[in-house]
């Protein structure tokens, strides 16, 4: 019988451009907001995942990233297990902590992502970035992110009447979110027409739609339920954190397949969620991310993007943070600082842009949608995570 | 001087005057997956010795495509990215060539044909070459 597992603490380094940071400092801030978010005694945390994707190619740490960038955070003596999954590491992390707890190994474990993109040396890093994909093959052919995803809205513009318009519009909505996250890379909005004005990067996606390089890190504590009670930390468990990799041989590259797990988990399906977080490295992407998750039919998601559905004071508010586009993505970090997200809108912590339940004052159902590389025409690695409050 | 596939074993290197570069695949004698570039191991079967490899079709269609204004290293911009489904069944990520660099040259779903290139030499003078498809019609 699996334990359930708590969410007892999260916390952020703000995300951005931090020449003067490494990843010993940028994971130490995150590591300690999430200690004093928990309230519970640093001692007691018995394991620590540490999340992070490029390290090794862009500062040459590659073997023992956790060890070497947690003891500056204080930890050293305690397990430390090493995660990468590109852009997905986060998820990955939390979900290996979750089933430390679950299985009654651990009562109170760290999950920790940080990335360092930024450096003065920018090929360096634009080369670490491509290996997210198989090198020896489609990384040899002019492979980018950008293009795979400007490939896929394509096929859903022909398909469902998808325009460059509603990508804007996501943007946008995006990017307002984005200013009011103190976190955020981005905190400034634009308009519709500054979005696509912007630099064409690859049609339909213009400049202001992607996400750049970032540095920053992401923590959450999780722990047993006796361990969140006795510390008043049991609001938030994680009701499903499921985990795929892709398939060209299956149904749909196991996008709808890993939603389907999640739901079936959590006993829950795509209407009882009252606000979500998904991976948007290109914020269009958000569009076909909802249509995966089984939010809206495909051919209905541009009428709603026009409704304004999904933002802060729509039915389903999508990407509160800002997304991956303004809040920032930098890789190793994204997921865990989606979990933050949904626990603070979870607790009624976020702020200017707060969002409501669908009936309590605050959303008791989030979901995070987090994935990364690429393999043979289908992402890599697959997560979808239900919270309940 | 040789011709050396840009990924091992993904392309057939003619051998004789007469000979043709082609796709290489691999075709599972069990439940008839194909795959490609060619693997040892059938994923649907999940089986280790059903694999056998094939030549693949020089024909497919444009599933979709990306007009990249910006090159990473070793690509001038703007170049063409796509996905074409070989009349076999695999999706092939692909380079376009022998088109109109423009959003508005392509079509989805229009027939395309292999064209293979030099794209490039290895240290000893050889010569690596790689696939693209173009646009059938341009054939």
């Amino acid at each position: 019988m699996m334990r359930q597992v708590y969410i007892a603490g999260v916390g952020l380094h703000k995300f951005g451009k931090f020449l003067d940071k490494g990843l010993k400092e940028l994971t130490r801030v995150a590591v300690w907001n999430a200690i004093c978010d928990a309230s519970i005694d640093p001692k007691l945390i018995e394991a620590a995942y540490f999340a992070n994707a490029m390290a090794g190619l862009i500062t040459g740490q590659e073997g023992i990233r956790g060890q070497v960038f947690l003891r500056d955070s204080g930890f050293e003596g305690i397990p430390i297990i090493n995660v990468e999954g590109a852009c997905a590491s986060g998820i990955i992390a939390l979900r290996e902590a979750m089933i430390a707890v679950a299985s009654g190994m651990h009562d109170v474990v760290l999950a920790v992502g940080a990335e360092k993109l930024y450096l003065a040396d920018t090929a360096r890093s634009l080369q670490a970035m491509r290996t997210n994909t198989d090198v020896e093959t489609i990384g040899k052919l002019g492979f980018q992110f950008t293009g795979s995803y400007a490939m896929t809205l394509r096929k859903y513009m022909k398909e469902y009447c998808w325009t460059q318009l509603h990508f804007a519009k996501v943007t946008a909505k995006n990017k307002y979110n984005g200013s009011l996250n103190p976190y955020a890379q981005y905190q400034r909005s634009a308009t519709v027409e500054e979005i696509l004005n912007s630099q064409l990067i690859c049609w339909p996606l213009t400049l202001y739609m992607c996400s750049t390089m970032a540095d920053g890190a992401a923590a959450a504590i999780l722990s047993s339920k006796k361990v969140a009670h006795k510390h008043g930390r049991a609001q938030i468990h994680i009701s499903a954190c499921c985990l795929r990799s892709g398939e060209v041989g299956g149904e749909d590259d196991g996008q709808k397949r890993v939603a389907r797990d999640a739901y079936e988990k959590a006993g829950l399906g795509p209407e009882d969620i009252e606000v979500a977080e998904v991976h948007d490295a290109m914020a269009p992407g958000e569009m076909f991310r909802i249509e995966k998750l089984g939010f809206s039919k495909p051919d209905k998601v541009g009428k709603l993007v026009d409704e304004g559905y999904f933002a802060l004071s729509g039915k389903l508010p999508v990407n509160t943070s800002g997304g991956l586009a303004a809040r920032g993505h930098p890789v190793g970090a994204t997921g865990l600082a989606q979990i933050a997200e949904l626990v603070w809108q979870m607790r009624g912590q976020a702020g200017s842009r707060q969002v409501k339940g669908r009936s309590t004052p605050y959303p008791k159902v989030g979901l995070a949608q987090n994935s990364g590389g690429y393999v043979e025409g289908s992402p890599a690695a697959l997560t979808v995570t239900i919270l309940k409050r | 001087m040789t011709d050396i596939p840009i990924i091992p074993d993904s392309l057939h290197v003619p051998k004789s005057e007469g000979d043709n570069f082609y796709l290489l695949g691999a075709k599972c004698s069990i439940c008839s997956y194909i795959c490609f570039p060619p693997k040892l191991v059938c994923v649907k079967c999940l089986r280790n010795d059903s694999m056998k490899q094939i030549k693949l079709s020089p024909f497919g269609t444009l599933e979709t495509f990306a007009v990249m204004q910006i090159a990473p290293p070793g690509f001038t911009a703007p170049y063409i990215i796509g996905y074409v489904r070989l009349d076999d069944g695999p999706l092939v990520f692909t380079l376009l060539t022998q088109c109109e660099v423009r959003d508005d040259a392509l079509e989805i779903g229009e027939k395309m044909e292999l064209v293979i290139e030099k794209v490039g030499e290895d240290e000893n003078g050889n010569n690596i070459v790689g696939w693209k498809f173009r646009p059938a019609k341009n054939g």
